[in-house]
């Protein structure tokens, strides 16, 4: 097991290898192990030539992240990085797993395309147990997209530009004139909302006061609304912002299906009944769709199914017939008949051949500097989730993890004078937080980590708003902070 | 001894609810059997091993000890009458172990009125109930010893009916029982036992891990690869009958008022052990393994064991649910190998 993570996560100690980076150099260091893959032949020639293409232009790119280069942009020395590039290489099956490390830079997308990049060149993909895997940080983020909870797809990714995609839900829906037009990713919507330009938001299940970039700014944007509605188990920090909350009922108190990050659907039966008022969020839309004026014709989650059935192509053969009592359906499965697809790209790319895109580094958006000189990375600990809206009513995980704390290298710390669970002050270019320091060689020295979760000292009013320019993810790994002992 | 037919065992719950609640095996709509509230659709008797001991009847999973109003406290004891049919003799060792703990040396008046109001009947177990039953190692069935109100053997169209108390005896009445002759009776018990026993394995590495334990064969090190693997949910802890350790925490609603609880807790937490300073005595997650087993294998206090061999009942919860396969079952096989 090959680790790549500027800290020293649970993971590492049980890695054959842990390569610890600079934050946000990624591209570099997989690029590195690419240039070393081509040059001592290790590449699956094979696979390069029958099934890709571009791969001239790859190797133009990689040819410039020779093990000196690529060692000055992220530490990792040439010794490492050639062990590395061998390790996976010439490993008789490999699988790239990622999550957030990969994706919130504004680099995001060129990562994962170098991460597909890497597997391809390899040949580690289309075959069981290799691949490139991200890893979700819930349950359902694969079937919520799955579903078209996207700005710019219908469900199965059927696109809201293609007059004949827009044609068949309007026949389906019995509606005319549906937009064709993209829609706002949650990082516009945020913008817009502060410019005035967007007047209204319904959020269900979020969060955005405590887990989007730059929390003062959420701050401003939610409060310029006309109206909010928050749809949500808990009062979480943005429901109490709302005009209206509207309880919704917890994963063991409704029916439905999850689909995970292998693309598995798989039936979940509620145990318990939602208390008081509260409703599954189908029931929930089904009635303010009534109250507009548009009644829905489902009675029940299996109605849902049944209409996801007939208008999504990859979901089409996924009833409610076949997920009772089996161990769920992997999509595409186009029929009843078929068995799922566990492997994607098997024999054959689904675009056709796989094509190389080679990606140049780029630095993060705030690099440290003379005043904010250390670079802030943010994440999780493994006792609280996400913004703690679930796990901190949780009496026992509040006594494993009660508060943030930023964790510092020793050798930092001593520097600023700083001692184990002094009081610090973190200030960013937007904002500051105060909370404990935590003397950990966890992180490097110049890098400071922590976590997202507590309201009492919300991190996120210190991120960089900065996005990929695609995928419009937030930088949450890396931003410029400094650091002062508080008295 | 007493007879009851099995189509009469309806008309005992009916009259038995009437009085106090009843716990019994139901089905779900899932299909899971679990221990819950009586009711003539869910009710069955085609059950296993119900997957979470009925501990929580005595013990709940949190419970609101104080109530705290105007910077006034009152202490809250919750208690009803309940009666557990159908559990197994292992959870009654569960019950009976964690009983004489939580009164041993000071009174746990919590889990005391909830004692007091408990009725048991006991279904005695016809065969093992799954590969990770080893009660006959651990001495606990799969028939119960003592410290039942009624215990049931089920001879098909009949049970045979053992009284173990004076409730036990009133909890009959008014119901249409049957009488055999006491020797012959005897006889069937003793049969359905020695059936019952043969088809329980047993497991001798218990008594020579127990045996490494005692004389400090196993090294710290012994313990790491169980670290290394365990992923500290404490599932194994919740689903034990004999744990009984919790955390009191505090529930404020404004100033001066609020709720004082306790919840289940686990020793396989960091936090369990560690102090104010930030220093864990136990600062790994080999050495709260190795506490955790040392405590059920070897530590357990004398008098709490009751007739059992030890703090482990031998249910075979924590090797069904480990999602990592670190039950007691695997270790004890594990310490006997090394």
């Amino acid at each position: 097991m090959l680790v790549l993570d500027p800290r020293e996560v649970q993971l590492a100690k049980f890695a054959d290898l842990h390569m610890r980076q600079a934050i946000g150099t990624d591209v570099a260091v997989l690029n590195g192990m690419m240039n070393i893959i081509i040059e001592e032949g290790l590449y699956d020639k094979e696979f390069v030539e029958k099934r890709t293409e571009n791969f001239e232009q790859l190797k133009e790119v990689v040819r410039q992240y020779p093990p000196n280069v690529v060692e000055k942009i992220s530490g990792i020395s040439t010794v490492f990085l050639k062990k590395a590039a061998r390790m996976y290489a010439k490993a008789d099956k490999a699988m790239i797993v990622y999550a957030m490390g990969i994706t919130q830079h504004t680099t995001g997308v060129d990562n994962v395309k170098s991460c597909a990049n890497l597997a391809m060149l390899t040949g580690h993909l289309g075959r069981p147990a290799v691949g490139v895997n991200p890893l979700r940080g819930q349950n359902n983020v694969q079937g919520a997209c799955d579903m078209g909870g996207l700005p710019n797809v219908y469900s199965g990714y059927q696109p809201v530009i293609d007059p004949a995609v827009k044609k068949k839900f309007e026949e389906a829906w019995n509606v005319e004139g549906l937009d064709d037009k993209v829609g706002l990713t949650i990082t516009d919507m945020m913008t817009a909302a502060q410019k005035g330009d967007l007047k209204a938001l319904y959020i269900m299940g979020e969060n955005p006061l405590m887990s989007d970039p730059d929390a003062s700014h959420i701050e401003q944007a939610l409060s310029n609304l006309d109206f909010l509605v928050v749809q949500d188990i808990f009062l979480s920090e943005t429901a109490r912002k709302a005009d209206v909350v509207l309880p919704a009922a917890s994963f063991a108190e409704k029916d439905g299906t999850y689909t995970n990050t292998e693309r598995r659907v798989q039936l979940a039966s509620a145990a318990v009944s939602p208390p008081g008022q509260a409703r599954p969020d189908w029931q929930i839309i089904c009635e303010m769709s009534k109250l507009a004026g548009y009644p829905m014709p489902y009675q029940s989650p299996a109605d849902v199914l049944k209409e996801i059935n007939a208008l999504t192509p990859s979901y089409a053969g996924i009833t409610l017939k076949r997920l009772v009592g089996g161990y769920g359906l992997q999509w595409p499965c186009p029929n009843e008949d078929h068995p799922g697809t566990p492997v994607l790209h098997q024999g054959k790319f689904s675009k056709g051949l796989g094509t190389f895109m080679p990606c140049e580094f780029k630095p993060p958006a705030e690099m440290p500097d003379e005043e904010y000189n250390f670079m802030l990375t943010t994440g999780r600990v493994y006792y609280q989730y996400h913004t703690g809206t679930m796990s901190r009513r949780v009496s026992i995980l509040e006594r494993e993890a009660p508060e943030a704390l930023l964790e510092i290298n020793p050798e930092d710390a001593k520097q600023i004078g700083i001692r184990n669970n002094d009081k610090v002050e973190v200030t960013s270019r937007r904002g500051s937080v105060i909370l404990k320091a935590q003397l950990t060689e966890r992180v490097p020295p110049k890098v400071v980590f922590s976590t997202f979760h507590f309201s009492e000292s919300c991190i996120n009013l210190l991120t960089n708003p900065a996005c990929d320019p695609v995928a419009k993810i937030p930088e949450y790994k890396g931003c410029a902070v400094k650091i002062r002992r508080c008295v | 001894m007493k007879t009851l037919a099995k189509k009469d065992i309806r008309q005992a719950l009916r009259l038995w609810a009437e009085k106090q609640d009843v716990l019994c095996p139901v089905k779900t709509e899932q299909g899971d059997c679990i221990f819950g509230t009586f009711s003539e659709e869910a009710f069955t008797l085609d059950y296993q091993k119900p997957p979470l001991s009925p501990k929580s009847v005595l013990f709940p999973q949190a419970e609101i000890i104080f109530d705290v109003k105007n910077h006034q406290y009152r202490e809250v004891i919750q208690a009803k009458k309940v009666l557990i049919f159908g559990l197994r003799a292992c959870d009654l060792m569960g019950l009976r172990q964690a009983s004489h703990f939580m009164m041993r040396d000071r009174e746990d008046v919590y889990y005391q009125a909830k004692q007091n109001l408990t009725s048991t009947v006991v279904m005695a177990c016809p065969q093992a109930q799954n590969e990770t039953c080893f009660c006959t190692t651990m001495r606990s069935g799969p028939a119960a010893g003592k410290g039942f109100d009624l215990q049931l053997y089920d001879m098909g169209e009949e049970f045979l009916i053992e009284v173990g108390s004076t409730r036990g005896g009133e909890l009959l009445l008014g119901l249409p029982c049957g009488e055999v002759d006491d020797a012959a009776a005897a006889k069937q018990v003793k049969a359905f036992q020695q059936k019952a026993i043969k088809s329980v394995k047993e497991v001798p590495a218990v008594r020579s891990a127990m045996k490494k334990l005692e004389d400090r064969k196993v090294s710290e090190e012994d313990w790491n690869d169980f670290g290394a693997k365990c992923i500290a949910c404490g599932g194994c802890s919740f689903v034990c009958p004999t744990c009984t350790c919790f955390n009191v925490y505090d529930q404020p609603v404004s100033s001066g008022n609020g709720l004082r609880l306790r919840a289940w807790d686990a020793c396989l937490y960091g936090g369990f052990t560690r102090e104010a300073s930030g220093h864990n005595p136990r600062p790994n997650q080999a050495l709260r393994l190795k506490r955790r087993h040392e405590h059920k294998l070897l530590d357990y206090h004398r008098e709490d064991i009751q007739d059992g061999l030890c703090g482990c009942v031998g249910c075979g919860r924590c090797s069904d649910y480990c999602p990592v396969h670190i039950g007691t079952l695997e270790v004890v096989q594990a310490i006997a190998e090394k």
